[in-house]
């Protein structure tokens, strides 16, 4: 906390961050695995406010929206600085966007000057010009790419400013005194799950609350590996968090981020839980190839370690309680948990020490902690890397509330939940049906924890509405409270239980509420099985869509080379068959009408960007649109029979 | 106090020779003829090293022995394990204390070999006294023979000791993850040995742990702490960096446990073998908790130093050996800026 730069807008805080760290690398771009190219906090306030100044000298006005089209790239951070500097806001979107999409963004935002990432994606927005006539300049970030006619380099822009400041342009600097916190600082539109995308607006003090309210403490030894969409809000917070304490922040990718993990040795990462379960799969992997003994040593190890943290987690309080527990249980449990804790700790400490740690400088040996947000993280995995030593901290949060609206901190680590909230948000559990406030509610039973109902979330992160949608607003936040449509429970011991998306339930027609969820998550920890989701809104019984996992079946001796083939073959849907029956057995807990009756395999996997969001969770809507037919050929056939 | 009966039988023996061999094995499947050359080249810290671990440490354990009035058989047990070089736990130790490996692994290669010199002529300086003490009582009790020290074959069994070390790092040679296997293991064996020892010693010998004298306990645990301290602010004085300075006080304190196992049952007989021994498993028990004590509380008092290191060790990798990091002024505590032999930050030259 002593370290973290508060100020009162963002372009204050690059300043600040400028001014306190200096020569300091805030940014750091892969060139090769060992060779990286620094950038210092000064040298990007100074490009920063050149690039700003060729933006004001471009027409564009304070409280202008610019588009920022593109995915992770050093010029993308040159870019946010550059229209945060000029007092504008950014409408930041990834590539994987339909042109519908695009021209609708443009032209709702009311965008003139718009930054684009490569070659590609200029001519795309060229050819679609002719349906944008509000935009009058495109400015090219990639440096090697040649821009088309009408299209400026970003580099041409910077040293007009350059030119222009060294003359004595102050614009920028006024600038920035006239920011209001209350201003925009971005412009977020998000595909949701339905409809037309959403412009959400976000002011400079939303983020600033964020990172005054984020807890942790970090310090400029910090090193930030960073793998999400750089648009995300979810990165960008996380970003703008480590500027505010001087870290560093080193660009790397899905494809490189094992060989990148070694070489940075990140004490702090954000990810979306699918990063933890490939990582769980490779170590997992690793320790299955390594030589017997010391497959045996691991096992071992992990086994004192689950008995150790489970026993430490009981004493401290820390256990998932979802239930009030008796006083006397505890009473009478706990001495039995002193003693486990007293017997394990000593060979814990040897085997952390001579087998976890070998696991943990296989992703580089300095991670504190890391964050997992953005969907939920499956138990096994949030329990394995927890017991491993690695402490994943989930949060949860939506781009609403920019994001961060609880996080576990490494001294409140409850696995299986999202943390308490973070200071100046105030959460309420509703009735998603009858709107009645169930948390904090005096009338209810130990005032209303373990009730489930909607997220409600008060606090200085809550956006400030819809662009240009007061219908939307309007029904998203009343009185300050913003719906987040998440179902969700307070725990005993005061930390938030996500349990689903208020609309996902499936509403069987025997009247069952089931939330598909949390048995998706269960059915994909079967290696056999890719994606899935569920179907079965007003049906008599629950289906499944799978995606099964090719390279598995391939390693298990089918030989068939792409999902039809292997959909054809009944074999395929023997195996799929018995691991859902083994998944969610009720011996497994999971209830009779739980259970996936009949499934279809899909031929094609869920993409990124249509079925599946960035963060890899699945669009309902636009799964049960695609595949209409098939949940069509799932209900009709059964029937017959 | 005496032993009225031999505190270990032959098959305890057999296991105690096995986890040595295991235990040296592993030693050596850590090591690499690198490890050597590397105290060729930085010979400051291994020197500093060598003054602590052969200079200190015997004085220490001298010390300790004839302030508390030691049994002669104790004390020169007690002045063996202040003699004994540095072993691969201190390696582990100094690993999670966030000090210098490199320098521990220096420090470790350097005194094993060293310690076929100096022990001999250490235990003979530092004995002498107690010596002529049991050979005194021994006179009165009517035997005409005469204690010595058996420096001959303390200094064949070291050398008996080298040969499964040597073996190790031929295995780490031509199989990598046998070695990495052999590593893993010894640690766990000589933990499983000791509690075996510790065990066995407790149901035949129950009343010995009560028999003990209060001072035995002390200077079991005293050598240990006061080698960590000594070594600690000894090289403060001398002023190395904080990195190096825990390395170095671990290796002082930690010794190489098997080893004194090994010179006492090949070079020591009755009536003082056997009290040795005890000594020797009472340190061996206490090193562990005591070591492990103080590495938790370097690990939390270097945590902010080791991480400059770090953070600019990585930017040495990622941006080039010229790149300097600079912090900015009143970040870095004086300490860390002023040290001569470093530049802006502690790993990067000026």
């Amino acid at each position: 906390m002593r370290h973290r730069i508060i100020s009162e807008n963002l372009a204050l805080l690059y300043q600040g961050a400028a001014e306190k760290f200096g020569a300091l690398p805030a940014f750091a771009i892969r060139e090769s695995p060992l060779q990286w190219k620094p950038v210092s906090y000064n040298e990007l306030y100074q490009k920063g406010l050149d690039l700003a100044t060729g933006l004001i000298d471009l027409g564009v006005q304070a409280r202008e929206h610019v588009g920022l089209f593109g995915d992770n790239r050093f010029e993308w951070i040159l870019a946010d600085f550059g229209v945060q500097l000029c007092g504008a806001a950014d409408v930041p979107r990834g590539r994987d966007v339909s042109d519908n999409e695009f021209c609708y963004i443009i032209d709702h935002a009311s965008i003139k000057v718009l930054f684009v990432e490569t070659h590609e994606f200029q001519e795309r927005i060229i050819s679609l010009k002719d349906k944008l006539p509000a935009l009058r300049e495109i400015i090219l970030l990639d440096s090697n790419a040649s821009p088309l006619e009408g299209v400026r380099k970003l580099k041409d822009v910077c040293e007009q400013g350059a030119k222009l400041r060294e003359q004595g342009d102050r614009r920028a600097e006024q600038r920035i005194a006239g920011i209001k916190p209350d201003d925009l600082f971005t412009l977020i539109y998000t595909s949701g799950t339905t409809g037309h995308p959403k412009g959400v607006m976000l002011t400079h003090s939303n983020m600033i609350s964020q990172i005054r309210n984020i807890p942790g403490c970090h310090n400029m030894n910090d090193r930030l590996l960073s793998v999400l969409p750089i648009w995300h809000i979810f990165e960008r917070v996380i970003e703008m968090y480590t500027i505010s304490f001087g870290g560093c922040t080193y660009y790397s990718s899905i494809q490189t981020i094992g060989e990148d993990m070694r070489n940075v040795e990140p004490t702090f990462m954000a990810s979306a839980p699918r990063l933890w379960e490939k990582l769980h799969e490779k170590i997992l992997k690793g320790v299955k190839a390594s030589h017997p003994v010391r497959q045996i040593l691991f096992h071992i190890a992990y086994f004192l370690s689950r008995q150790y943290n489970a026993s430490t987690y009981f004493i401290t309080n820390k256990n998932l309680k979802l239930k009030q527990q008796a006083w006397w249980k505890r009473f009478i449990l706990l001495p039995f948990h002193l003693v486990r804790w007293t017997i394990v700790l000593p060979w814990y400490g040897f085997f952390n020490a001579a087998v976890l740690e070998r696991i943990r400088l296989g992703v580089g040996g300095s991670l504190v902690a890391t964050i997992s947000g953005g969907g939920a993280l499956p138990i096994h995995i949030d329990r394995f890397f927890n017991y491993m030593g690695i402490p994943v901290l989930e949060g949860y949060g939506m781009t609403e509330t920019s994001p961060v609206i609880s996080v576990r901190s490494i001294d409140n680590l409850v696995v299986g939940t999202v943390g308490p909230p973070i200071p100046e948000t105030e959460i309420r559990i509703a009735h998603p049906e009858t709107g009645e406030i169930l948390y904090p509610n005096k009338n209810l039973p130990y005032g209303g924890m373990s009730q489930r109902g909607e997220i409600l979330v008060r606090g200085p992160q809550v956006m400030k509405g819809y662009y240009r949608e007061k219908e939307l607003t309007s029904i998203t936040l009343r009185d300050g409270w913003l719906h987040t449509g998440d179902l969700g429970i307070i725990t005993y011991n005061n930390c938030l239980k996500i349990l689903g998306r208020c609309k996902a339930t499936i509403v069987l027609s025997s009247g069952e509420n089931v939330e598909p969820e949390p048995i998706e998550m269960r059915l994909q920890q079967s290696q056999f099985i890719d994606h899935c989701m569920l179907v079965g809104q007003d049906k008599k019984y629950l289906g499944a869509l799978i995606v099964p996992a090719l390279t598995e079946f391939n390693q298990a001796g089918f030989s068939e080379k792409t999902l039809e083939e292997l959909a054809a073959n009944p074999e395929t849907y023997k195996v799929i068959r018995n691991e859902i029956h083994r998944m969610t057995s009720v011996s497994n807990g999971f209830k009779r009408y739980e259970q996936v009756r009949d499934f279809r395999l899909l031929t094609r996997n869920f993409d990124i960007g249509k079925e599946l969001t960035n963060l890899y969770k699945i669009k309902r809507h636009e799964v049960e649109n695609r595949f209409n037919n098939i949940i069509g050929d799932l209900y009709s056939q059964k029937s017959k029979k | 106090m005496e032993f009225d009966t031999q505190l270990l039988y032959a098959h305890d023996q057999i296991l105690l020779a096995l986890m040595i061999f295991v235990i040296m094995l592993g030693m050596g499947a850590s090591l690499t003829i690198d490890d050597f050359r590397a105290v060729a080249r930085k010979p400051r810290g291994v020197l500093i090293g060598f003054i602590s671990q052969f200079g200190l440490m015997p004085f220490l354990a001298f010390s300790i022995a004839t302030i508390l009035g030691f049994h002669p058989a104790f004390a020169i047990a007690l002045i063996l394990i202040g003699c004994l070089p540095g072993g691969t736990t201190s390696n582990m130790f100094t690993y999670f204390s966030r000090g210098s490996v490199a320098l521990s692994i220096s420090m470790t290669t350097a005194s094993t070999l060293l310690a076929l010199l100096m022990m001999p002529v250490l235990l003979k300086l530092y004995t002498s006294g107690f010596t002529s003490q049991i050979t005194a009582s021994m006179q009165a009790a009517g035997t005409e023979a005469e204690f010595v020290i058996p420096t001959g074959n303390i200094i064949s069994s070291l050398i008996l000791v080298l040969v499964p070390v040597a073996m190790g790092m031929i295995l780490r040679r031509k199989s990598p993850d046998w070695a990495k296997t052999a590593e893993d293991t010894a640690g766990f064996v000589a933990i499983i040995v000791i509690l075996y020892l510790l065990g066995t010693a407790f149901i035949r010998h129950g009343g010995l742990f009560l028999r003990t004298p209060v001072e035995v306990y002390i200077g079991a645990v005293g050598i240990g702490l006061t080698g960590f301290l000594f070594g600690y602010w000894f090289s403060r004085l001398v002023g190395v960096m904080p990195l190096f300075q825990r390395a170095i006080s671990l290796e002082t304190g930690i010794q190489n446990g098997p080893l004194a196992f090994a010179v006492i049952l090949l070079s020591f007989r009755e009536p003082v073998q056997s009290q040795m021994l005890w000594l020797a498993i009472l340190y061996s028990t206490f090193i562990v908790l005591t070591s492990s004590v103080i590495t938790l509380y370097y690990r939390k008092k270097g945590r902010f130093d080791y991480d400059v290191y770090r953070n600019t060790v990585i930017h040495n990798r990622l941006f080039g050996p010229e790149y300097v990091t600079h912090y900015p002024e009143g970040f870095l505590p004086p300490r860390l800026v002023r040290d001569p032999s470093q530049g802006n930050s502690p790993s990067q030259k000026r």
